[in-house]
């Protein structure tokens, strides 16, 4: 904790010279610590799982992010960097969250670097968003913009009479970071015992180029858009290879779909849809990658008085040939069901000038009974210092999404100075 | 039962001014109250085809804390008097830099607004149905900032008075349907038609909030309420707006005013 108060120290004194000069050159970026403390110990400690098992602590960093950003009149830079102090595991990392230049030409826009991108209407559902999340981040109660992770891409967004198509190529594989043997978050790993394990990533190849296609315009006051994509699932498959080993891989995917998002009903109304093809299984038969499905969601959002927000959501994904899924899978692969329905809940309340948000998202599936409550506070102390405390509970049956974490439940607090 | 019988007051109040107002024969030469409003409506929202200027809010707590937002503001007029487009990106403070929105403002139905959130490159609509939610958690409303339709309100010409040495007729306003104000006293300038000064009175017909233009200049031929203030009189916050580097007829297009401006903003549109 010493250490994050030294970062903070460190941040302030590069902040100060920093604002004298950021006209001309803009510097900016903050320092955080953020916290997260285990609620529920989790049951049964497989012995690639210790570390969960032993560690009270999910998450105790500092980290400090500077941030370039100089533009010109039809360019722009924006490079992101953060030190990391990881105070649990003892380690320091460096990363690059986003770096990106931007061209501007009278009808298209051109994106080249790390950069993160957003698809889809859903709120934490997502659908046509098939770009890398790190769910670790989002488990442990980091600030939600760490669910996303930069994708190394090209984008390219033509626009034309209102139109606009926008054509990403990602020839870099970048996977979802989820929980993993060895982390310090509890899951379903129904294959505890065997530690030795290997994931392959898909080779870098042309053929192999991940290809996302999105095409979007104004309807009738509706904000309508077109998605298609070409890559792999983000998620690893799991296969048991003699030995025993596990072999991790990231099967071929292709998605096709479609949102909406328009002012009705008195408040906002969300529709989104779409369809998982999985390419090397399209029958179904093979137990170690998941089945194409068909996903949809509709959502509502509306200010009920002033700065009282309620929205809620159902999703539903039908998984395709379940017959040949039941017939195929093995004992450890829950039974459940054809269709997985979830439904959504959130309400924030703005206090105090909008310097206090209360936050509560609930999600829940009636019919696999796992579910997440995440109940926030944030308070901006002043202009640059901003306090936030949440929790993170998980709960349902073991082999379910969220009742898998259910030994992750925890609160977490994250302080942060920005300049 | 409190706002019937707020209203049964002001009535009876209005009846008793409106009469003096008639008997009164500089009044009588006035244009009409709705006349006044609708030109003021005009010179507040609509000057220039375009405008664009950076805006300092300061947002000051009754013992004097405060905190600081401060906004590129750009606005695009489709029709005078009618639909309008706003693109406000977002500075300081620093947790929302580089935060844009957008407004498609219609006359007489919800206006469209998206948020860019950039952490997150996520564009998203928010709901707009109550446009008398605080902008940025400041005292000026939503409906202050982009304006409120002249046509929602019954006006009346109470009487004629200088306010800090200027000319003006002073208007009382009544919303035709529920609002979060009960009656608006606004003072409008004779010459410029700018609201020199208004009151917002709540539903109980107590004082609540009160609006002073208090600097005004001529910017390019229009009459211009560069540092404006609203304050909370029953709270004590206030808010002052400082707008600076303010520009009109600068041809900008209404295309501009897009998602695409929202995911990555032109110059123009930020300093």
């Amino acid at each position: 904790m010493n250490r994050c108060l030294w970062l903070l120290a460190l941040a302030a004194s590069i902040a100060g010279p920093g604002l004298a000069f950021a006209e001309q050159f803009p510097i900016h970026g903050f320092a955080q610590a953020a916290s997260a403390y285990r609620l529920i110990q989790p049951d049964g400690c497989p012995p690639t799982q210790r570390l969960a098992c032993e560690e009270s602590f999910i998450l105790g960093e500092g980290r400090v992010r500077l941030e370039l950003a100089p533009r010109g009149k039809w360019w722009a830079l924006n490079a992101k960097t953060e030190l990391i102090y990881d105070a649990v595991g003892r380690e320091v990392s460096v990363s690059l969250r986003e770096g990106y230049l931007d061209l501007r030409f009278p009808v298209l826009d051109l994106r080249i670097g790390r950069q993160i991108i957003t698809w889809g209407v859903g709120d934490l559902i997502f659908i046509n968003d098939v770009f890398p999340k790190d769910w670790v981040a989002f488990i442990s109660g980091l600030p939600l913009e760490y669910l996303k992770k930069g994708s190394d891409a090209v984008s390219a967004t033509a626009h034309w009479a209102g139109s606009s198509l926008q054509l990403v190529l990602a020839p870099h594989f970048v996977a979802d970071t989820v929980p993993e043997a060895g982390g310090r978050l509890s899951f379903y790993d129904p294959a505890g015992s065997i530690e030795t394990r290997t994931t392959d990533d898909p080779p870098a190849s042309i053929e192999n180029l991940e290809l996302g296609l999105r095409a979007f315009r104004n309807l009738v006051g509706w904000d309508v858009s077109l998605y298609a994509y070409r890559g792999f699932f983000h998620t690893p498959a799991v296969e048991v290879e003699p030995g025993p080993a596990l072999r991790l891989f990231y099967p071929p995917l292709n998605v096709y779909g479609a949102s909406a998002q328009g002012a009705a009903l008195g408040g906002v109304v969300s529709f989104e849809a779409g369809y998982y093809d999985s390419r090397s299984d399209r029958s179904g038969r093979n137990p170690a990658v998941e089945n194409s499905s068909t996903r949809l969601l509709a959502g509502y959002q509306r200010e009920i008085v002033p700065d009282l927000t309620v929205s809620g959501q159902y999703y539903v994904q039908v998984m395709q040939h379940y017959g040949a899924y039941l017939r195929t899978r093995s004992p450890a692969m829950p039974d459940c069901c054809a269709a997985r329905h979830v439904l959504t809940l959130r309400l924030t309340q703005l206090l105090l000038h909008q310097t206090l948000r209360l936050g509560l998202f609930v999600l829940g599936s009636p019919n696999e009974g796992d579910w997440y409550v995440n109940p926030e506070a944030s308070y901006q102390v002043t202009d640059a210092i901003s306090a936030s405390l949440g929790f993170n509970f998980f709960g349902g049956p073991g082999g379910s999404p969220y009742g898998q974490f259910k030994g992750d439940s925890n609160v977490h607090a994250v302080v942060r100075y920005a300049f | 039962m409190t706002r019937t019988h707020a209203g049964w007051i002001g009535s009876a109040v209005l009846a008793a001014v409106g009469a003096w107002a008639i008997a009164s024969p500089a009044v009588a030469q006035a244009p009409s109250a709705e006349e006044v409003m609708r030109r003021a409506h005009l010179a507040m929202y609509y000057a220039g085809e375009d405008m664009r200027a950076r805006v300092t809010m300061k947002l000051v707590s009754r013992d004097g804390g405060e905190r600081v937002r401060e906004m590129v503001m750009t606005r695009r007029t489709l029709k005078e008097g009618g639909e309008q487009r706003y693109f406000i990106y977002f500075h300081r403070p620093p947790d929302v830099r580089d935060l844009a929105f957008l407004v498609w403002k219609y006359p007489g139905r919800d206006d469209d607004r998206w948020l860019y959130i950039p952490a997150l490159k996520l564009v998203r609509r928010i709901a707009a149905s109550d446009k008398h939610t605080s902008f940025v958690g400041s005292d000026f409303s939503y409906e202050d900032v982009s304006g409120r339709e002249p046509e929602d309100d019954s006006h009346k010409l109470l009487r004629e008075e200088p306010v800090r040495g200027r000319e003006a007729y002073v208007i009382e306003s009544v919303p035709k349907e529920a609002a979060d104000f009960s009656r608006k006293l606004s003072w409008i300038d004779k010459t410029m038609w700018l609201p020199l000064k208004e009151e917002y009175y709540d539903r109980r017909g107590d004082l609540a909030r009160v609006y002073t233009a208090a600097e005004v200049k001529e910017v390019q031929g229009f009459w211009s309420a560069v540092k404006r203030s609203m304050r909370n009189v029953q709270s004590g916050h206030r808010t002052d707006a400082v707008f600076d580097d303010l520009r009109y007829n600068l041809k900008l297009s209404p295309e501009l005013f897009s998602e695409r401006a929202l995911r990555a903003p032109p110059a123009e549109l930020t300093r």
